[in-house]
């Protein structure tokens, strides 16, 4: 018989560029969009990229975790941050960071947009978890930076789901940053699956919307509050 | 710098592999060990004589049980096996609602759930639940399902995404009517 296995440390992983490639890849969503896309005349780009486009500051943008290369054609003065190693190999304008106070270290506080859309890295940890990271990323922020964050909430881990209000839950932890970063919650969408019966008496399975940017949306503009988000 | 048009279309499902998943992450490990809540469903129906199983079933599992202890009919298993993630995507009206249409069928039930989907539509729960959310879970099916027993068989651990929880659901359940 099988060694049993129940945790992801419980034996070592292989550690090859093939496995590190299809364990980063299942994490990134939107690397499958630069898969399309480089192949293509045309860029497809959803709802979300074009939200961020038609938002963000001029100037220099940091995209962190979330496959950003996605969006080297359409963002001017990119820098794509990663954590994975292997993305060097596709993609060698990458900077790859082992922690994120690399992020300011490596750069300084310069820059004008710091974008993290659904980046599983960010994920899997607690609202808690997910306050360290940002602490991390205001560093690399300059006066009047949006942070575009967004993320699901079926990966964030460890609270009550049955006895907690969703909403409520999320909306105070975009006060909380607020509060505790000088970062003005400027725009928030947080939306949760409506289910209702078909036809035949039964419920859809699908998940939460959005599940390529998360469900979780906020835009939070770093000590200052000038500007104005233009919705979806 | 922009040389192609662009095209905006609605976010779309980018997520590929669901039902591969299990297959995926069996080969971080070059397929050397087994998931040992796959070894605890095999065991349940072994151990306790089912020779009948309904299974739905979403993410391919490659349970080690002899193809002909599986039938497509329902109404003449001896046990329902749900570990479609999909049910636990259901509202927990639903969930509750389809527990007792399987135990309409068939009189036992394996069910696993995934913790992180449920109440997936943020809907107030009317009972007093125990903050613990491994807890409240049992809780929940416990005061909702009338005349049933309710056996949680899961490990009592907080998941933090590292469990394989998106292979086989983590919160597993036998039930049945008294």
């Amino acid at each position: 018989m099988k060694k049993l296995i129940e945790h992801f440390d419980d034996y070592p992983m292989i550690d090859t560029d093939r496995h590190n490639y299809r364990r980063y890849r299942m994490g990134r969503l939107k690397h499958q969009i630069w898969l399309y896309n480089r192949k293509r005349d045309t860029i497809v780009l959803d709802t979300h990229d074009q939200f961020l486009l038609d938002n963000i500051n001029q100037g220099r943008t940091c995209i962190f975790g979330s496959a950003g290369y996605y969006l080297e054609n359409v963002v001017p003065d990119l820098t794509v941050v990663e954590q994975w190693p292997i993305v060097k190999k596709f993609y060698p304008k990458v900077q790859i960071i082992k922690h994120r106070s690399d992020i300011a270290k490596n750069n300084g506080a310069v820059f004008d947009n710091f974008i993290v859309v659904n980046n599983r890295g960010d994920l899997l940890c607690e609202l808690e978890g997910i306050s360290e990271h940002i602490d991390s990323y205001i560093k690399a922020m300059k006066p009047g930076c949006l942070f575009f964050y967004s993320f699901r909430d079926t990966q964030v881990m460890n609270w009550n789901r049955l006895t907690t209000d969703h909403y409520k839950y999320f909306y105070d932890f975009g006060l909380q940053i607020q509060k505790a970063f000088g970062l003005n919650l400027i725009y928030h969408d947080i939306q949760f699956a409506k289910k209702y019966k078909d036809g035949e008496g039964n419920y859809d399975i699908w998940e939460n919307p959005d599940t390529s940017n998360g469900n979780i949306k906020f835009v939070f503009e770093f000590k200052s509050n000038t500007k104005k988000i233009a919705k979806k | 710098m922009l040389t192609k048009q662009i095209k905006i279309v609605e976010p779309f499902g980018l997520y590929k592999w669901a039902k591969n998943f299990k297959r995926i992450q069996d080969r971080f490990y070059q397929n050397k060990y087994k998931l040992r809540r796959i070894q605890q469903v095999e065991d349940f129906i072994n151990l306790n004589g089912f020779r009948k199983i309904y299974h739905i079933e979403e993410v391919k599992l490659d349970l080690e049980l002899d193809r002909t202890m599986f039938t497509e009919d329902i109404k003449s298993s001896d046990l329902v096996l749900v570990t479609h993630q999909g049910y636990s995507r259901y509202p927990c009206v639903g969930i509750i609602e389809q527990i007792n249409k399987w135990l309409d069928d068939c009189p036992d039930l394996y069910l696993c759930l995934n913790r992180h989907y449920l109440n997936i539509d943020n809907q107030k729960i009317d009972l007093d639940l125990p903050a613990d959310y491994q807890q409240a879970i049992t809780a929940w099916l416990k005061k909702s399902l009338d005349g049933c027993f309710v056996v949680d068989m899961s490990r009592n651990y907080i998941d933090y995404g590292q469990n394989f929880t998106w292979s086989l659901p983590d919160r597993h359940y036998y039930i049945g009517r008294r």
